[in-house]
């Protein structure tokens, strides 16, 4: 949910007193102060500077006598601030800002006093241990809250600390035995000993993945136009596997930045660089390649800003920043570490530089795939055999049928004619349409029929030569030959007023011209893509004989007698003058080879030969493959075959060499340059690979390359790495950083609510060799970790987003983690690591929609449908439809929003994995005795037992659904039909589907979809 | 931005109030609860909105995807002709960027491939290939001078929507959502309808178009889709009839309040109500996409590709149901303007789609009395350059974007009607009176809703954002009727 901006920014500026035992700190203490009460007047932007005064630097305010340094009651600064005359006192009362407090004067008083000793914004000053005792988070914590008189809460009841804490290192809930053996464990150390289990899980690399992938941008496609899919996966598993032997930050900021220029780099090394090859790629027709390849190296700059530095360098790609110690050159100095690589700004397939490389985990995906196909084929096999069967007496009755002749195209007679354009129609006896008339340049022919067959496979169109038509061929237009652009089939039924368009999916024709050298115009399947750039044309052939095209419907239309058909030939070529002179439209129910083909079809044939002998082997294998066509039983094991071997077929791919885009030097380094006002190809000053001083100064023993940069990224002197990776951490474990802004820690950003505990931890992260394992049990050990997150009316009126951290964080779960949850809880979850992408379910035709049917998603079948989300598969154009306030994977994000819309409550409510978890679910429950069935479900999906109160609700609807369902059985199995776990014979469905509903609403239940 | 509409639920009050345990309190009436649905809140915009009366309640953005080519649509050169197939002059390039579709080829001119008239009592001129338009003009305002800093289509679109080319910013409709709220409670308050076309589009439409930016992501626009589904998992799986959905949310809701009651977080009050406004959403969508209850004569008003569910121009009747309901803005999308070759097929092409439901929408509106407080806009990212791309003299030529200078046009919600604004030099090539930036129109659209775009202003990052930027721009006053 969202929350205003303006309470979080009174709330960081409760005043902090200055510890006595402390000397002030300019950062800590007096710069806040400064900045939100003084400096939009008095700042570095001279166009609002005021009275001529500045005080964001000592000399100046010092000259002014604004401060004079040991003399704080002849100061300026302190005589204007407490001054209680309203033309005097500061800041001025029209300025809206609250007087300052008392405790603020002392320590500007203070300051003065002591000297006014200058500092830096606190982000650049590095971060100290300050004194604490015990464990320090508590103590930190503790040393706030005492000050403001506010009690820490007590701890959170035991099933609650497991679930958040198994959320929160592994993004998986507890199994009910993991949460029995915790429940039962008295010992001093079991909070310890769950730690230490969670952090050693494989779920643990997983779980830090899907925080790096947002960060990183990854995604499995490029993006853009084109959005053409590539094959970086195998980073995504190094990531996941670096967390996994807790690989430290700063050697995982290294391979990532430059593995492939360490020694001897490994092919790993060389593979963790994709890191800076995740940006977006773009193919986009009239781009300039230089102009993307500038855009890829600006990506990486920024994202090394955001992710590692916490800040936001994208504002000095045009200008020095605003706020922070960044110019414009510092910007571009960092911008050549990364332009030399041997990269052409390319997209696709030609992403250069590649690495080669064969995953090992992709072995198990291939396995899978091809027992799916080992399980369908026998399936498919034998529902051919059994069609054997029925089509010897479908043949015999084709036979019979055909003894007298046998027409397979039945003309259509128009009920009525249109034309847009004024060409005159007129249809003739042998169903011939015939044009007279204007001849205009292009024209749209609109054929109403009443559909008089039941059924319709096909679409036949003649198109006829006649006498009229120049030199008596197909056409008025000037060449005698016609120009098809588009056919469209429609039906509409009496009384309802909309159109229904019917899907053609094939069309073949007797001749067609060479598109290439006929201004696009020829193949006769380009009439079915609504595009008059292309279509169909004879020209080159012989126009004085008629000329055939047929084409297939995706599935057989069946209608009632009161349909109308309506057909529509358009013909808006952009030379145009080729109408279509002469035209007759038949129709087919016939399957098969009757509407892939011109020729005769196999009835036809059939009818022929049948007088004298019965098919030979040739027709009867066509009309063996008409009957298939049309025989559901078989279709339907075809299709799934047909599916899984699609699968396989990618999975092959899968476990073959793969490209992934890496890093790799040019042999001639590029020259970089200042662009002005960001622009790629207006080149100010050259630059060359450095670093903004302002944060540290350059290691002087690395060379200027990119593992020097990274050298420089995780040196003990750089003050913001450690203090922004702590922070994700934070973030990560109680929803909101200790620095709220976890991708600024500029001057715009928000100060941290407690500094002394981050810099505290930035230090021991260090001191701990960038050990993010020891930093996350350090924090979940302390008491603040584990405090109870109810919250009482009053704390949460004084500290409503949980800054204080008076109580447990309680906060939405992201919609991967929720995914994945249901998954656990109803046993479905595929535990695998790695490997090529997977897709989950979701809503039919959504890449199609957005791609006008470019690409289509097709939901994995098997096992690999119950895979996690750092698995599915993510189309930059278009993320996982399940995944709401996600991050979008188009740039770096490190802080996601969290929002609470009805649109989410659909998805939860309707998605096909939440309902394929709450039927497993079902299915548990009513294999359990009565009494077992309610707190089996509750413990699978809230780690716990319902109340007596809660039991009574569950009843109550499950009674509710029972009811409807014992008397609505038919109901009850359309409710089960989804997804692959469809109930076996014998199953009591009916409840089994009011269990469902009672399981689907506890997975809708906001605790369940809460960290808390 | 105080003005959450989302405050803590009054029974999480009623239950901390009293010191008494909501659970135990509530829990005989829970157990024999009837279906009945909670009372509706109203979902109000910002306290200090509208900062003054608004002319236009509603918008109906008509945007046409790919820039539609100005100089073959509105902005007639009778002048052209003597200049064709010679080379555009530098003084009036001006060094222009160019895409890298023509930077290597010659800039040779090619006249209009279309004949124009002066059509109604203003006499605006439009082009033989949008004959439904004609009629309509004396209710149009047209702006000949459009300009963008843009040149290709993602980073124009964006501008075009957001104000900045690049993506994260909110979109217009987005603000209008978050400052002006809506005044139905059973829709969303943005609403976005893509056409449904056969071919693949060259440009995508990303959601980003719609995208609610720093905004809360409640203000992102809607898309209803043209499926079984028109939103995102609206529809209830089959076999689960709405007295059972109903009962599986008493439950939820009940239970949810039991949580709250120990919890003390409103967010658990925000998610009870953000599931019943999923409840009744799952009615009062089907019911509006639903066009069964159209009169004949619409469909012929609006032409025969409006009984195709998904086209333009079926889309152009749901936008009039939507502002038949209050929603407070709705955006169309059509794609495929972008017509680098064959003027004469593929631009053609999209006039047929859109001009017959473009006019009849300003027609039914007028007519219902809708038009006077809805503003509709039509126009696309950018226009299109004088010269001839490929050879410049063949029918296949075509012309590659151009950002200096494009034509859009407004009607009715208190936009100035049958009046032409600003004009270009004679080769539609740059505006030489009275131009009017993406900002500029922005500032003036927000005007006409009644919002000083200088101060709707939304903090993000420490930086108080607008639509308009931070560069000046100017309501256009000229503009208003």
């Amino acid at each position: 949910m969202f929350r205003p901006l303006v309470v979080v920014l009174g709330m960081v500026c409760i005043a902090r007193p200055v510890w006595s035992e402390e000397a002030v700190r300019f950062s800590r203490d007096i710069l806040p102060i400064l900045s939100e009460n003084c400096l939009s007047c008095h700042g570095q932007d001279e166009s609002h500077r005021k009275g001529e005064l500045r005080l964001d630097v000592r000399e100046a305010a010092v000259k002014k006598s604004a401060i004079l340094p040991g003399n704080p009651e002849e100061s300026e600064i302190i005589k204007r601030i407490v001054s209680s005359d309203t033309e005097e006192v500061m800041p001025p009362p029209k300025s809206h800002k609250a007087k300052l407090s008392e405790a603020q004067v002392e320590t500007l008083k203070r300051w003065i006093r002591e000297g006014a000793v200058w500092g830096k914004h606190w982000a650049f000053e590095p971060p100290l241990k300050a004194f604490s005792e015990g464990h320090p988070i508590d103590y930190f914590v503790q040393k706030n809250l005492q000050v403001l008189s506010i009690l820490p809460s007590p701890e959170a009841p035991k099933h609650t600390l497991l679930r958040r804490l198994s959320l929160d290192l592994t993004g998986l809930p507890p199994t009910p035995k993991e949460l029995e053996s915790f429940l039962k464990d008295a010992s001093s150390s079991a909070w310890e000993t769950v730690v230490q289990r969670l952090l050693r899980s494989k779920h643990y690399g997983e779980r830090m993945a899907m925080w790096w992938l947002d960060a990183a941008r990854y995604s499995d496609t490029d993006g853009f136009q084109s959005d053409a899919t590539r094959s970086n996966w195998p980073w995504r598993d190094w990531v996941v596997d670096a967390f996994n032997r807790n690989m430290p930050y700063d050697r995982f900021t290294l391979e990532q930045f430059a593995g492939d220029l360490l020694p001897n780099a490994t092919e790993d090394q060389k593979l963790a660089t994709c890191f800076h090859r995740n940006h977006m790629t773009n193919g986009e027709g009239g781009r300039d390649p230089e102009e993307s390849r500038v855009d890829y190296v600006i990506d990486r700059v920024n994202t090394v800003g955001t992710t590692w530095l916490g800040l936001t360098l994208g504002c000095t790609q045009c200008h020095s920043h605003k706020f922070d110690p960044i110019s414009h050159s510092d910007y571009y100095s960092l911008t050549a570490f990364f332009n030399s690589i041997d990269e052409d700004g390319k997209a696709g397939t030609a992403a250069k530089p590649y690495l080669s490389y064969k995953s090992p985990l992709a072995e198990p995906t291939l396995s899978e795939s091809q027992a799916l196909v080992e399980e369908r084929k026998p399936k498919e096999t034998s529902a051919r055999k059994a069609a054997e069967a029925p089509f010897e007496a479908w043949l015999a009755q084709r036979r019979l049928e055909t003894s007298q002749g046998w027409q397979s195209w039945i003309v259509l007679r128009a009920t009525s004619l249109q034309t847009a354009e004024g060409t005159q129609l007129t249809q003739e006896p042998d169903g011939a349409v015939q044009s007279s008339g204007p001849n205009p340049n292009q024209d749209e022919y609109r054929f109403n029929a009443k559909f008089s067959a039941k059924r319709i496979t096909g679409l036949r169109l003649e198109v006829l030569p006649n006498e009229t038509h120049t030199h008596g061929a197909l056409s008025r237009g000037a060449t005698g030959d016609f120009i098809l652009t588009d056919l469209k089939l429609q039906v509409r039924s009496i009384g309802n007023s909309q159109v229904r368009d019917i899907l053609l999916t094939d069309a073949v024709a007797d001749a067609m011209s060479d598109k290439k050298t006929n201004g696009g115009y020829g193949d006769v399947k380009d009439t079915l893509d609504d595009d008059p750039r292309n279509g169909w044309t004879t020209k080159g052939f012989n126009n004085t004989h008629a000329h055939i095209a047929v084409y297939a419907l995706a599935e057989p239309l069946t209608c009632g007698d009161d349909d109308e058909l309506v057909i529509e030939l358009r013909q808006r070529s952009t030379l145009g003058d080729s109408n279509i002179g002469r035209f007759r439209l038949s129709v087919t129910a016939e399957a098969g080879d009757a509407i892939h083909g011109t020729d005769k079809t196999p009835r036809e044939e059939l009818a022929e030969i049948n007088k004298i002998q019965g098919p030979d082997s040739k027709l009867r294998a066509r009309l063996f493959g008409e009957f298939l066509a049309d025989h559901s039983p078989y279709q339907e094991s075809k299709i799934a075959l047909d599916r899984a071997n699609r699968q396989l077929t990618e999975s092959r791919l899968a476990t073959g060499t793969l490209n992934v885009m890496v890093l790799a030097e040019r042999k001639e380094p590029r020259r970089t340059y200042v662009l002005q006002r960001g622009v790629w190809d207006k080149h100010g000053q050259e630059v060359h690979p450095d670093v903004p001083a302002a944060i540290a100064p350059w290691l002087e023993e690395e060379e200027r390359t990119r593992i020097g940069l990274a050298r420089w990224i995780t040196s003990t002197r750089n003050p913001l790495t450690a203090r922004v990776a702590v922070n994700h951490l934070w973030q990560m474990l109680f929803g909101i950083g200790l620095v709220r802004t976890t991708e600024d820690f500029g001057l715009q950003g928000e100060r941290p609510s407690h500094p002394e505990l981050l810099d505290w931890l930035a230090v021991d992260l260090m001191e701990h060799g960038w050990d993010i394992k020891h930093t996350l049990a350090l924090i979940t050990t302390s008491a603040t970790y584990r405090q109870n997150s109810a919250a009482s009316p009053s704390l949460m009126k004084r500290d409503p987003d949980n800054r204080l951290l008076a109580r447990g964080s309680r906060f939405r779960l992201p919609s991967w983690m929720l995914r994945d949850a249901a998954l656990q809880a109803s046993g479905l979850l595929n535990t695998a690591v790695g490997g090529p992408p997977v897709r989950p379910y979701q809503p039919e035709g959504v890449w199609e929609e957005l791609f006008m049917g470019r690409f289509k998603y097709e939901p994995s079948e098997g096992s690999a449908q119950y895979r996690r989300t750092l698995y599915a598969f993510w189309r930059r154009s278009i993320a996982p439809t399940f995944l709401f306030d996600s991050a979008q994977r188009r740039s770096c994000e490190v802080r996601n929003g969290r929002t609470n819309t009805p649109l989410q409550a659909l998805t939860l409510l309707n998605d096909s994995t939440f309902m394929e978890a709450a039927r497993e679910l079902a299915r548990q429950m009513i294999n359990l005795p009565e009494p077992e069935r309610f707190p089996h479900l509750y413990r699978n999906t809230l780690s716990r037992t319902p109340t007596q109160e809660e039991h009574s609700v569950l009843q109550r609807e499950l009674d509710k659904a029972l009811a409807y369902y014992d008397s609505h059985k038919d109901e009850a199995k359309k409710l089960l039909q989804f997804g692959q776990k469809i109930p076996e014979p014998g199953t009591d469905i009916c409840s089994l589907a009011a269990h469902t509903l009672i399981a689907s609403m506890t997975l809708n239940l906001d605790e369940g979809m809460t960290h808390e | 931005m105080n003005a959450d509409p989302y405050s803590a639920s009054r029974r999480y009050f009623l239950g901390q109030c009293t010191g008494v345990s909501l659970g135990s309190m509530a829990l005989s009436t829970l157990l024999c609860r009837a279906a009945s649905e909670p009372p509706v809140e109203t979902k109000q915009g910002l306290p200090s909105l509208p900062h003054f009366a608004p002319k236009a309640k509603r918008v109906i953005f008509l945007t046409q995807s790919g820039g539609p080519s100005q100089i073959e649509l509105f902005d007639h050169k009778p002048g052209l002709e003597k200049f064709a197939g010679t080379e555009l002059p530098d003084s009036v390039r001006q060094g222009q960027r160019l895409t890298t579709m023509t930077a290597n080829q010659k800039q040779l001119i090619k006249p209009a491939a279309t004949r124009f008239e002066k059509c109604g009592r203003s006499g605006a001129t439009v082009s033989e290939w949008l004959p439904h338009l004609k009629s309509v003009v004396d209710d149009i305002c047209f702006i000949k001078s459009m300009y963008t800093d843009q040149i290709n289509h993602a980073p124009a679109m964006t501008q075009f929507l957001t104000g900045n080319q690049i993506p994260g910013r909110p979109s217009l409709g987005a603000w209008a959502s978050y400052g002006l709220g809506s005044e139905n409670q059973n829709l969303p308050d943005y609403l976005v309808l893509l056409s449904k076309m056969q071919r693949p589009s060259d440009q995508p439409l990303y959601d980003h178009y719609w995208g609610s930016g720093f905004l809360p992501s409640r203000y992102q626009g809607v898309k209803l889709r043209n499926a079984k589904d028109p939103v995102l998992y609206l529809r209830d799986p089959d076999g689960l009839p709405r007295h059972l959905r109903r009962g599986m949310l008493d439950g939820i809701s009940d239970l949810n309040e039991m949580h709250l009651s120990t919890m003390g977080d409103p967010e658990i009050a925000t998610r009870i109500r953000q599931y019943e406004m999923a409840y009744r959403m799952q009615s009062s969508v089907p019911e509006l996409t639903d066009l069964s209850d159209e009169k004949e004569e619409v469909f012929e008003l609006y032409g025969p590709d409006s009984r195709r569910p998904g086209s333009y121009a079926a889309n152009c009747i749901l936008a009039r149901r939507l502002i038949e309901r209050g929603v407070r803005f709705v955006q169309l999308f059509h794609p495929d303007w972008d017509h680098h070759s064959r003027l004469t097929s593929w631009c053609t092409a999209r006039c047929r789609d859109t001009d017959q439901p473009s006019a009849a929408l300003i027609t039914d509106l007028k007519r219902r009395g809708l038009l006077d407080d809805t503003l509709v806009i039509w126009g696309g990212e950018f226009g299109r350059g004088v010269a001839g791309q490929g050879k410049w003299d063949s029918p296949e030529a075509g012309r590659d974007h151009h950002p200096r200078c494009f034509t859009m046009w407004l009607a009715g919600g208190g936009a100035k009607a049958g009046y032409t604004h600003g004009e270009t030099d004679d080769f539609s090539y740059n505006v030489t009176k009275d131009g009017v930036h993406v900002h500029d129109l922005h500032a003036t659209i927000l005007h006409l809703m009644g919002i000083d775009h200088e101060r709707f202003t939304f903090r993000h990052q420490g930086l108080d954002f607008r639509l308009t930027g931070v560069d000046a721009s100017k309501v256009v006053r000229q503009l208003l009727g």
